[in-house]
């Protein structure tokens, strides 16, 4: 079996027991016949539901549960990336929320605020809400290299003032949008027709420039570490510091610079959340979207694709999963299923060890991916 | 004044335990040398099974029900990491957002998206001759971990740098190959250390439904498991340090919550929001000043390996 494949195998059987576990639980709550019910609702629900559209029904069937998983996923993606860039670098962002609380903040107010000719107000409210989150996470990068903060302390400490200062002041108070007639609304102001990210099937489908956007920023994420001096010189300095220093790199700007662009990554999920979907800062986000981005990372293996393949996976389960709920199937689901998942490529030794005894990986452990 | 310096202090000895049994957990854990990510997620379910628990039994009982269940939790986190020297980042977030998740889908298949019924407070306790005497009275008129709490940092601190067993817990986080050169047992250390940790973190999670509130709520124990590696961070992985620091963020809530409701004034002044950010942002500031020269335990997220020397 080539290398390759072998690395992959844990994530992928991980995710199939994951599923099987699950099953198993609706299965004895309720009953068998309702689990795989309730499972193939979840698949019509995230990739369309191509019986019901091959029987005569309308393209939506299929354009709509795509663009919402298409959404999710874009989200997932660019918060796993922000996670494993840091972790390329041999930092732990825990941050990813807080960044993206910023940046989506960012896009609303380069959105609504700042008047622009159409193609140039989409990227600059982009811009802006990448800068605003490589801001907040150049705080922790910072910390970390002149006074040795440690970055899981900066950075949870950081998602609690975002929190605080954006939920709790600005979006109550000096931001808040008024609509029409003076009546106050929850959130920011609208953003203004030009900021909004172009829909991609135009009304039958949510699905927005936001997920290409994604895949292209994983894409320049991989070809960055994989095939540039500076990619190689942060991957040198996650694997090991003190050598990478000793070989001359220059320790300091790579970290700085990886943090810097993780904070951008999750800055840039909140924009395609405020300029995609939701046209405003809403009350709060909604979801812990920078939370979800470390599992996605992990089970990814901290690989910019990796992490694509598992955002694209689990953003299909998590459009899917609200359709469980017709049949009485808790909505919280494919989260259970996310984290069993995650479980499982934690027992990664325990996979190898049961393989080695099919015969099926070397007797030697593969490497242990170090976080 | 008194009075509000007395209310401040009540109501911080009220919110401080969970914070500081977690944040002892994870010292234990970590002076062990395996990262204590988890300790959210072991809170949560034990605050969820205290709950649970306490709606069938006398809920002292119900509290030791938590500190068991954040134990089985800590136990997968030990099976993974220390049997089979799994990443132990990868396992301690994998366990809380298994908890996250399990514990909303248990939550609402079994009571409804608003929490368990209530349940039995935990009784607080008065101190004779003490309930009458100006801010120190604060101390009186609190559930039984609260007191446990201003003790047990001590004794840890104690145990930690005086006793054989606390210098062999140290060892086995900097230097596992040193005490197994001895002949005692590393993995057995560190199953001690982790399961430990699990009973503490269980409790500052059954503290928080049955003595901080009267139920397990959706949102328990949002991020308080953060917070408490938080207090260890800032606490230098010493008992006594991860104690104060928990006690100040504690405080600092609390000053918060006072401010508001003792001058309402107060918050068209300065917003409620940056009031919240307070505690966070001196945080940051503490730590930006005294500089963190890292005391985290050596071998911090290294498995053992019997050959590796």
């Amino acid at each position: 079996m080539p290398e390759r494949v072998r690395q992959l195998l844990p994530s992928v059987l991980s995710v199939l027991l994951a599923l099987g576990v699950c099953w198993a639980l609706i299965a004895l709550t309720m009953e068998p016949g309702t689990a795989t019910d309730a499972y193939l609702q979840m698949l019509w629900g995230g990739i369309g539901n191509w019986p019901a559209y091959l029987d005569g029904a309308a393209p939506t069937v299929i354009t709509r549960p795509l663009g919402e998983s298409a959404m999710k996923a874009a989200l997932l993606t660019l918060t796993g990336l922000s996670v494993a860039v840091a972790f390329k670098v041999g930092l732990f962002n825990i941050g990813a929320q807080g960044q993206m609380l910023l940046g989506a903040l960012a896009a609303a107010v380069v959105g609504a605020h700042v008047t622009l000719p159409g193609v140039l107000h989409v990227p600059a409210a982009l811009l802006g809400a990448a800068l605003a989150g490589a801001a907040w996470a150049g705080i922790a990068g910072l910390l970390r290299i002149y006074r040795g903060v440690h970055e899981v302390i900066s950075t949870i400490m950081l998602n609690w003032v975002a929190l605080s200062l954006v939920d709790n002041w600005l979006v109550v108070g000096p931001l808040r949008g008024a609509a029409e007639g003076g009546q106050s609304i929850t959130g920011t102001a609208e953003i203004q027709a030009t900021a909004v990210l172009p829909r991609l099937l135009s009304d039958g489908s949510r699905l927005n420039l936001g997920f290409p956007l994604a895949l292209v920023a994983a894409l320049a994420v991989w070809v960055w570490l994989t095939r540039t001096r500076s990619g190689f010189e942060t991957r040198t300095v996650g694997l090991g510091a003190e050598a990478a220093r000793a070989a001359g790199i220059p320790v300091a700007r790579r970290m700085g610079l990886a943090m810097a662009l993780a904070g951008a990554m999750a800055g840039l999920a909140g924009a395609v959340l405020v300029l995609g979907t939701e046209g405003r800062y809403p009350g709060t986000l909604g979801a812990p979207y920078g939370f979800d981005g470390i599992a996605i990372a992990l089970i990814g293996n901290n690989h910019p694709l990796g992490a694509t393949v598992s955002a694209l996976f689990f953003g299909v389960l998590r459009a899917g999963g609200t359709r469980m709920q017709l049949l009485g199937v808790h909505k919280s689901f494919p989260e259970l299923i996310q984290g069993l998942a995650l479980l499982f490529v934690a027992g990664r030794m325990v996979w190898l060890a049961v393989l080695r005894r099919r015969g099926v990986a070397p007797t030697v452990a593969a490497e242990v991916p170090r976080a | 004044m008194l009075e509000v310096l007395h209310s401040l202090l009540f109501s911080t000895l009220d919110a401080a335990p969970a914070l500081i049994f977690a944040a002892l957990g994870a010292v234990l854990s970590e002076r062990a040398g395996v990262i204590a990510v988890g300790t959210e997620g072991m809170m949560r379910v034990g605050a969820f099974c205290a709950a649970v628990a306490a709606l069938v039994m006398p809920t002292p009982l119900a509290v030791v029900m938590g500190m068991l269940a954040g134990a089985a939790l800590a136990g997968v986190h030990g099976f993974l990491s220390i049997r089979w020297r799994s990443d132990q980042v990868v396992s301690g977030i994998a366990l809380n957002l298994v908890a996250l998740a399990g514990g909303t889908f248990l939550l609402e298949s079994l009571y409804g998206p608003n929490g368990t019924p209530p349940i039995e407070q935990l009784s607080r306790w008065n101190i004779p001759g003490l309930s009458g005497v100006p801010v120190l009275g604060a101390l009186s008129g609190h559930s039984a971990p609260t007191y446990l709490a201003l003790v047990l940092p001590f004794v840890f601190q104690g145990l930690l740098t005086r006793t054989p067993l606390g210098l062999r817990l140290r060892a086995v986080g900097d230097k596992p190959q040193a005490v197994a050169t001895l002949g005692l047992s590393v993995a057995g250390l560190r199953w001690g250390a982790v399961l430990g940790s699990g009973l503490l973190a269980g409790l500052g999670g059954a503290v928080l439904s049955t003595a901080v509130l009267d139920r397990f709520e959706q949102h328990t124990p949002a991020g308080l498991g953060f917070m408490a590696l938080a207090a260890m961070v800032f606490g230098r992985w010493t008992p006594v340090g991860a104690f104060l620091a928990a006690t100040f963020f504690a405080f600092g809530n609390a000053l918060r919550i006072g401010l508001v409701s003792s001058a309402p004034g107060i918050v068209e002044l300065v917003p409620q929001g940056v009031l919240l950010a307070l505690p966070y942002l001196l945080t940051l500031i503490v730590l930006t000043l005294q500089g963190q020269r890292s005391s985290a335990p050596a071998a911090l997220g290294t498995p053992y390996e019997q050959e590796s020397r």
